[in-house]
């Protein structure tokens, strides 16, 4: 095959495909934040190595004296309710990463870390739900005490801020307390942003502390200056949220049990059309499985079973007669 | 004929992941620009062309290779080894998501031509261009492209497809003219080579059965 056959070859097969350049972009980046991450765990590992080759004797020495006294008992602290795509674990820094799959639990003590293109949801003691955002790492240091290295998380303490279990989600620059709420925290290099979708949460750092309320979006800079911004309880801004919610089990749960979780996981208030509606929502008991669609569609597919319709338009969602036309805004 | 390699040359793999891991940034933009397109259009056809799926598995299987480089032994080329990883992420995805209903099986996927073109050990008595269509074929001439080290398909594409000079070429890459043209010639064998394995007797022939 002479070099002109090489040319036919070639113009006939045609030219290679070119990803998008959107695409391209994209992933170049994100996956520089996860070399990047690969990176600095190794570093940390042969750290930790040289550290401890170097402190064996005295570790040894002070281990006789001290484990009794201060060793703490590993604690399970709540389970992986979903995990969509790359989500893994490992325990402790020493540790090798491990696929973590639904209903592994999760125990103090543990890191967990999500992909470029990975979630999860965790089912924490006291009914909290807390999510994990795209190339998100969070340590497990207690069953109240979260510790974020990178990426969102995003905690649902529940609707009833008098019963919620106390949380503390510590970030490089200072640390967040839920007072009943559900709200996100997300760490970048330029700092903190902290957006509440619900109820209060109290941000505390060496520089002082502050409140953010429903409706609020606090971003906290390297010099613990707050800057304040609003952000609405629906919409874009809570798209990953949503997308990270994990499956309800709808078997012998009621309509209006339903609509209320959609409701919290879309950050909707719900509208009757009338009190008749309603009272037939929360008479209707629903059977079936909802397991992997995403809230929206959940909704969709259960509203088709029944005699009523539901639709989500700013904010709301609006429920109705088959019969009766469902308002718009 | 015993199996040859022509994916990327072992020893350059391999320093390219001791770079990468020890935190060279240049080494991160050259994995990227090299297995990034290549890893793309492996996974775009095996996903239904399905551009939002494709993106999810390139991100997914670029990642767990580079979580997994230090344990990277060099049994095969780096490109193989990735390319086994993205079969495994696009099959997790199809599952997963139950997007599909078409189970999709490359031409590249039957055992034989997967054993040619993953380590070009050439089929015996295996006449892909009759057996399959003229894009098909076409196709898998562009993934031979693909499995060549990087430099020596973009460079085939620039001298013969886009006819660049051999001195833009080197400019492209960041050598001189001489050594341009000598990588241009290495690309040639290597891509002869690499249609005679996959193609077997056929490869003579490729052009022609291409309609050119």
């Amino acid at each position: 095959m002479h070099e002109h056959d090489i040319e036919r070859v070639l113009k006939a097969a045609g030219p290679r495909e070119k990803p998008p350049a959107e695409i391209e972009r994209e992933l170049r980046e994100s996956l520089r934040h996860e070399w990047r991450a690969v990176v600095t765990e190794r570093r940390g590992r042969r750290r930790t190595a040289y550290a401890l080759a170097a402190g064996v004797m005295a570790a040894a020495i002070g281990a006789w004296i001290a484990v009794p006294q201060f060793t703490a008992p590993v604690q399970e602290v709540g389970t992986i309710a979903q995990s969509f795509g790359d989500l893994r674990v490992r325990s402790g820094w020493l540790g090798r990463w491990q696929e973590a799959g639904d209903g592994r639990s999760v125990a103090t003590g543990e890191v967990l870390a999500t992909g470029p293109a990975g979630r999860g949801a965790l089912a924490l003691a006291g009914g909290i739900s807390a999510r994990l955002d795209q190339s998100t790492q969070l340590r497990v240091a207690a069953a109240d005490r979260l510790i974020i290295d990178r990426g969102a998380v995003y905690v649902d303490a529940g609707a009833d801020s008098a019963s919620a279990a106390p949380l503390e989600i510590v970030t490089p620059a200072g640390s967040v307390r839920h007072l009943g709420t559900q709200y996100e925290v997300r760490v970048s290099n330029s700092g903190v942003r902290l957006r509440v979708r619900e109820g209060r949460i109290e941000w505390s750092s060496g520089a002082g502390s502050a409140m953010g309320v429903a409706g609020e979006e606090l971003t906290i800079a390297e010099d613990g200056r707050i800057g304040r911004g609003a952000v609405a309880s629906h919409g874009e801004a809570w798209d990953w949220v949503v997308q990270a919610a994990p499956a309800i089990d709808i078997e012998g749960l009621s309509l209006a049990g339903f609509l209320g979780w959609a409701a919290r996981e879309l950050g909707c208030s719900i509208e009757f059309s009338s009190a008749g509606v309603a009272q037939e929502a929360a008479a209707v008991i629903l059977h079936g499985s909802v397991a992997g669609l995403a809230p929206a569609q959940a909704l969709e597919a259960v509203f088709t079973t029944t005699r009523m319709q539901a639709v989500v338009a700013n904010g709301r969602i609006v429920v109705t007669g088959r019969d009766a036309p469902a308002q718009h805004d | 004929m015993g199996p040859r390699r022509v994916d990327q040359d072992l020893s350059t793999d391999r320093q390219l992941i001791r770079r990468m891991l020890a935190g060279d940034e240049q080494a991160y933009e050259t994995f990227f620009n090299a297995y990034f397109p290549r890893v793309y259009r492996f996974a775009l056809p095996r996903l239904n062309g399905d551009v939002e799926a494709t993106r999810d598995v390139v991100q997914a299987t670029l990642a767990k290779a580079m979580r997994k480089m230090a344990d990277f032994r060099g049994e095969s080329g780096l490109f193989t080894w990735v390319c086994q990883i993205c079969r495994r992420e696009a099959v997790d995805y199809i599952r997963a998501r139950r997007r599909h209903t078409r189970n999709v099986v490359l031409i590249d996927d039957l055992p034989d031509v997967r054993r040619a073109i993953d380590t070009i050990e050439a089929p015996e008595e295996y006449d892909l261009v009759r057996s399959h269509g003229r894009a098909e074929v076409g196709r898998l001439v562009r993934s031979v492209l693909d499995r060549l080290p990087s430099n020596y398909g973009d460079a085939l594409e620039w001298k013969y497809m886009e006819g660049r000079s051999v001195e833009e070429i080197g400019q492209r890459l960041g050598i001189g003219t001489t050594a341009a043209q000598s990588l241009l010639a290495r690309a040639r064998t290597a891509f002869r080579e690499a249609l005679e394995q996959v193609f077997g007797a056929d490869a003579a022939d490729i052009a022609g059965s291409l309609g050119a």
